[in-house]
């Protein structure tokens, strides 16, 4: 096991610029009233309101099929709600311009159930991927993916394709590349799937010290286990908040 | 590594090196096309252009004898000088020579043999107009000039014959058009073509491409550069085999005596370097333009809604 020597990321060396002092007082996220229906029949969330404040670490939680997926697609401005209102920085996801979503999901770490990880680049260039489209060059980033992946436990494996790459593997890469750019928000589907306890307690610690750092986490996930007492929680049955605990009081 | 536009396409895109060559294949054939066109109807307009302007700049009047002649003080007819002084009066006309009576006869010679002709037998006077340089004769204008004097004559000004050159070079600058047009069509079909297989088969990419941020402009960068770089060596390589091609003919041709328009002489070969470098530019232009296009409407109708 690779444990990390100090308690801070390799790769981060500063916050996130929107997570300042007041972190605790503003919602990042916020849900209020929201309905979501991929066809007209069923509806697969209804009425779900929360705020999330920023800075804060989340674990949306519910039996498969609840809608987790579908709420954070919502989150990360995948798609729009059929009803209600949903902000995200502060901003209406239904009034943002078209032109200014890239910008935004560039403030966003994504994970998703199926890693999306594109086959014909190696470990390093996917996780390096959301560097190079914010126009860095490979020599400014070089040694900050490299730190990165040795800290999920890749070093080594850092030119290979992901066919050549366990499960595990591919979900830690994935991961690698959604904090790579220091998001303020990291939205995480189902991050420890595919991993026995022990690395998914370090990918958890990856995500805690995140946000240490101030990034608002929102992880989706059915292992239980992994969440302690003290978490953050939101579930979700049936499209519905059935439990909800966020470290900030919904008012709708 | 090739920065293009900020973009590294290279190590973006899978290396497409086999999967590409039909594509490079069909580039640099439509390339040579379009070059062939541009050769040869760049080689005919030139032709054209020579034939007319040695045409133009001479022309032979005709002043046709009479029975009652005007003679001039010392009994000549004074019909050719009388000519001569009303055509030298026409803007396009820089001088005019009568010509001696042998080259009269010089024009009968095919009919009548060299055998020497009666002195008081009537022959048509011929002169010798020399234009200025790009100037053309109004023909109807001199013809009706003559005519007040009471002059017949012939003006055989080849106005016949450059219609005719005209004729022929639009045919073959329509014919050469229809073929660039259709070529061009088929750039951009190809490229489209291109474009949505790379889009199906990098599906993935494009996801995640959405997923970190990329705005779409770098997405369609990142595919159109890449087909452009294809369109470009492939273009090179077409254009670059067709003027092979044109000169090689030029050479045959020219060795056996026969078409010159085709031999590269000096003056012309510039033009044809240039098309070789402006061909595969104009290609890529055209298949980064198409391809563009294509991958922006795809990423708007189903990844950024
Ligand atoms: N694209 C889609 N079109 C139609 N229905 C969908 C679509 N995606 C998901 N659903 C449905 O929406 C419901 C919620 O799906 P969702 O993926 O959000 O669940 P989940 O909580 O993430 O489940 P899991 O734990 O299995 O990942 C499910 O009933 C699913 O069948
Ligand atoms: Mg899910």
């Amino acid at each position: 096991m690779h444990t990390p020597s100090s308690t801070s990321i390799p790769s981060a060396q500063t916050q996130p610029s929107a997570a300042g002092n007041n972190a605790n007082i503003r919602a990042n996220i916020r849900f209020e009233r929201v309905g979501f229906r991929y066809t007209r029949d069923v509806e697969i969330l209804s009425d779900v309101s929360f705020s999330l404040p920023r800075g804060s670490m989340t674990f949306v939680t519910g039996p498969s099929g609840a809608g987790k997926t579908t709420l954070l697609k919502l989150i990360y401005l995948h798609m729009q709600p059929s009803r209600g209102l949903i902000t995200v920085f502060g901003q209406d996801t239904s009034q943002i311009d078209r032109k200014a979503i890239p910008t935004l999901k560039r403030r966003m770490g994504i994970v998703l159930q199926d890693f999306d990880l594109v086959d014909h680049l190696n470990v390093f260039e996917n996780v390096a991927l959301p560097l190079r489209v914010a126009g860095r060059k490979q020599a400014t980033y070089r040694d900050d993916v490299l730190g990165l992946l040795k800290w999920v436990g890749l070093g080594a494996r850092a030119h290979v394709l992901p066919q050549m790459l366990s499960g595990g593997e591919k979900q830690r890469a994935a991961i690698a590349r959604a904090v790579i750019a220091k998001p303020e928000i990291l939205i995480a589907d189902e991050p420890t799937g595919n991993v026995d306890q022990d690395i998914a307690r370090r990918l958890i610690r990856l995500f805690k010290e995140m946000n240490r750092l101030g990034t608002t986490v929102v992880i989706a996930t059915h292992n239980t286990d992994l969440i302690s007492e003290d978490a953050n929680v939101l579930a979700l049955t049936n499209g519905q908040v059935s439990r909800i605990n966020t470290g900030m009081r919904v008012k709708v | 590594m090739t920065e293009i536009l900020g973009v590294n396409a290279q190590a973006l895109l899978p290396d497409n090196k086999k999967t590409d060559r039909p594509l490079f294949m069909v580039f640099a054939i439509l390339a040579f096309l379009a070059t062939l066109t541009l050769l040869a109807s760049a080689a005919g307009y030139r032709a054209s252009a020579d034939w007319r302007s040695d045409l133009a700049e001479s022309i032979t009047v005709q002043v046709k004898p009479r029975a009652e002649l005007n003679r001039g003080p010392n009994g000549e007819p004074s019909d050719p000088a009388i000519a001569r002084n009303i055509l030298l009066q026409l803007s396009a006309v820089k001088s005019v020579t009568i010509l001696p009576p042998e080259r009269s006869q010089e024009l009968l010679e095919p009919w009548l043999g060299d055998t020497p002709l009666p002195d008081d037998l009537p022959l048509p006077t011929l002169l010798d107009v020399r234009l200025h340089a790009g100037q053309i004769l109004d023909s109807q204008q001199a013809d009706a000039a003559l005519l007040a004097a009471n002059i017949r004559a012939d003006i055989d000004d080849h106005r016949q014959w450059d219609r005719e050159i005209k004729r022929t070079t639009r045919a073959a600058q329509t014919i050469s058009l229809t073929a660039l047009v259709l070529i061009i069509t088929a750039s951009i079909t190809a490229a489209i073509f291109a474009t949505r297989a790379a889009i199906t088969g990098q599906r993935r990419l494009i996801d995640v491409l959405h997923q970190v941020g990329a705005p779409p402009s770098y997405t369609a960068r990142l595919f159109s550069t890449s087909f452009a770089m294809v369109g470009l060596k492939a273009g090179g390589v077409g254009a670059v085999a067709a003027l092979l091609l044109s000169t090689l003919i030029g050479l045959l041709f020219s060795s056996s005596g026969g078409f010159s328009y085709f031999q590269p002489g000096l003056h012309m070969a510039f033009f044809d370097l240039y098309l070789v470098v402006a061909v595969p530019v104009i290609l890529a232009i055209i298949i980064a333009i198409a391809s563009w296009r294509t991958i922006l409407k795809t990423l708007f109708e189903e990844i950024y809604p």
